[in-house]
């Protein structure tokens, strides 16, 4: 298993970083999945007790100039590994002002990705500094757990507000109650509740906008202005929502009943160039 | 016989000084205050004795600094109380009365000019190395060689937990003011210290000097921008070899126990029991101008090279002294130079000087004050300086 990437350009490594601030505030530890074309944040909290599960793909040659990378074997040319996040969030924030940042997976005294950053100085030569993280390389036989999520049809499908506003308004909704309505429906209106003995509060959106349905057929006969509803924590909520660091081009929510009653709620968030799914 | 002190400081000298506070205070929980007309000196040694700190202040520090020795006083009931006032904008009032006690004098060896390696950094270096590594983190390693630096997570610390993560920053010698190093080193200190000291550095605005040579010798950091002159002085991991040649060396064991071969004694009244203090006995110099440093084990082996040096500035202040005894070497050298600071007389060893023992500083706002404030009576004690608790 070989891996080696290096960035160069202040931008995008800008990005690279806010991408992991955003998954260490996310969860503890994430998968890290290394394939020819791309990068992927795999987080998997149990779903069960509600907890955020996360999906996040990076186009490697939005972000790398240079991606070498060789998998387990070349049927499997993939590499996963389970790291902490913090550990890479804060190995990225010394790398402010970095001229290069290097990344690549190495073996000292234990598997480790490495790395190196070469930092601007007022002088003629450069800081290096270098970062060892241990790593776990993850065997093949769990791989099936950390595919990507096959996204239903859902049942509504919306344009989510600004999400600095939603989240203003969802913290202040927490010191309330720690459960959260959220209601959607295709016309275009979200609508956040919290209620408790005492006091019931709605926040309206309107105009937000849906996105074209995957398939018209099954919401044909939908009466578009019905509200789908979800219950969620408001805590796993605002986890999400304080991991958003990176201004999304689109965010969206889909909400999904399956046959069985399960609902499910999907955040969709796209940047420039890449697509995050939760 | 009495010492007194007073000083008032200007709010941008209080951040100064609260900041010198503040790293001593990551030292150790008691504060040594030694006045004189050198100014005020901030001294701190941490219960292992692998830490020691010392900020001198200059009398043209402060806006305003009295110092006098040897005032006499009457007889009066134990007063033992320092005042901090603060006088805020709008004309109000604080005052902090901090109580003391007498104790023993700290001291320590080290020679910095006879350090293999020196270096001079600005502040802003340091700061950035510091950023690398996480609170947690107890121990750092420096290793230079005649052309580049690193600051590096200490190797045995990050063998020992898998899940750490080692970080180094290269520095090239081209950024240090001034980079001198004589033979390729590498040390290994403890990081809590290192961040204390960098938050002073940075009130200051002087760069940092950084003396140090083998594994196991200490390691000197000085801040001197005129006005204070700061000297911190941290022990180093010694290497099993280095341990076995210079067992005298204020260092860590190798495995990181902060030495239990350190007995403290807490302050007052430590008569002539050894403190089994491993120091120096190099040629014994001045750490700080005009001042003599001794060793603490030397307090009780009075025949250290240390103690002779003393003489040399116990005429400084001879004037001073309340010592009424002459001529034995060592045991009259500690009392002389306990003299210099406080113009008290003391003893500690197995000799019988029966002088009582009075010394006591205070800090007073008005004359009538003087009057009211007491001695105190030591026999045979060591009460020469003052510790904050």
């Amino acid at each position: 298993m070989r891996f080696r990437a290096k960035i160069v350009d202040g931008a995008c490594l800008n990005h690279f970083t806010r991408i992991s601030n955003m998954i260490a505030k996310l969860a503890k530890t994430c998968t890290l999945r290394i394939s020819p074309d791309k990068l992927n944040f795999i987080l998997c909290d149990k779903l069960a007790n509600g907890g955020v599960s996360m999906w996040c793909e990076l186009e490697q040659e939005n972000f790398f100039n240079e991606f070498q990378m060789e998998g387990v074997s070349a049927e499997n040319n993939e590499i996963y590994l389970e790291l902490t996040s913090e550990n890479l969030s804060r190995a990225l924030k010394t790398a402010q002002n970095a001229r290069a940042l290097k990344i690549k997976l190495t073996n000292k005294h234990f598997p480790c990705l490495t790395v190196s950053v070469e930092l601007l100085s007022m002088s003629s030569s450069s800081r290096i500094v270098t970062h060892d993280i241990p790593i776990k390389v993850i065997p093949r036989k769990l791989w099936k757990d950390l595919q990507e999520p096959v996204v239903p049809d859902p049942d509504v499908s919306i344009y989510l507000p600004v999400l600095k506003t939603m989240k203003s308004v969802v913290e202040k909704m927490k010191n309330i109650s720690n459960h959260l309505v959220i209601e959607a429906n295709l016309d275009g209106e979200l609508n956040l509740k919290i209620e408790t003995e005492l006091v019931c509060v709605t926040t309206h959106f309107k105009d937000l906008g849906n996105p074209p349905l995957a398939s018209e057929s099954t919401h044909q006969d939908r009466n578009v202005e019905h509200m789908a509803e979800v219950h969620i924590d408001i805590r796993k909520l605002l986890q999400f929502l304080a991991g958003q660091q990176v201004n999304p081009t689109k965010a969206l929510c889909m909400h999904r009943i399956c046959r069985s009653g399960k609902k499910t709620l999907l955040f969709r968030v796209e940047t420039n160039e890449t697509s995050k799914r939760m | 016989v009495v010492a007194m002190l007073k000083c008032v400081m200007s709010g941008s000298q209080v951040k100064v000084f609260g900041k010198a506070v503040q790293a001593l205070s990551r030292i150790s929980d008691e504060l040594w205050l030694d006045p004189s007309k050198k100014g005020l000196a901030l001294r701190c040694v941490n219960s292992s004795r692998s830490a020691y700190g010392c900020v001198l202040f200059s009398p043209v520090f402060f806006q305003h600094y009295q110092w006098s020795a040897l005032v006499k006083m009457s007889e009066n009931e134990l007063d033992t109380t320092l005042n901090l006032k603060c006088k805020l904008g709008m004309k109000i009032k604080r005052t902090h009365n901090i109580c003391f006690q007498e104790s023993q004098p700290l001291q320590v060896i080290f020679d910095k000019n006879v350090c293999t390696n020196t270096l001079m950094i600005q502040p802003r270096l340091l700061a950035d190395a510091i950023v690398l590594f996480t609170s947690s983190q107890e121990e750092v390693t420096l290793a230079v060689t005649p052309l580049n630096f690193c600051l590096k997570s200490s190797n045995e610390e990050s063998m020992d937990l898998s899940n750490a993560v080692y970080s180094e920053m290269f520095v090239g010698s081209d950024e240090f003011d001034f980079f001198q190093i004589g033979m390729d080193t590498e040390i290994t200190f403890c990081f809590k210290e290192l961040k204390g000291i960098l938050t002073f550095s940075e009130a200051t605005h002087a760069p940092i000097s950084i003396y140090f040579d083998f594994p196991g010798k200490p390691l000197a950091l000085s801040i001197d921008d005129m006005l204070v002159e700061a000297n911190f002085i941290l022990a180093t991991l010694a290497d099993e070899s280095s341990r076995a040649s210079s067992p005298q060396s204020l260092c860590l064991s190798q495995k990181r126990k902060r030495s239990d071969l350190i007995k403290k004694k807490a302050g007052k009244n430590i008569t002539g029991q050894a403190l089994e203090c491993i120091s120096r006995k190099a040629a014994p110099r001045r750490l700080y101008p005009k001042e003599t440093l001794t060793n603490i084990s030397a307090l009780e082996n009075c025949g250290s090279p240390a103690m002779k040096r003393a003489n040399g500035d116990v005429s400084e202040v001879s004037e001073n002294s309340v010592s009424n005894t002459e001529e034995v070497p060592g045991s009259l050298c500690l009392r002389k130079f306990s003299c210099m600071f406080f113009g008290a007389v003391s003893s500690d060893q197995q000799e019988h000087f029966n002088h009582p023992f009075d010394s006591l500083a205070r800090a007073s706002d008005s004359e009538e004050d003087m009057n009211n404030v007491c001695r105190k009576k030591f026999n045979g004690s060591d009460a020469k300086y003052f510790c904050i608790i």
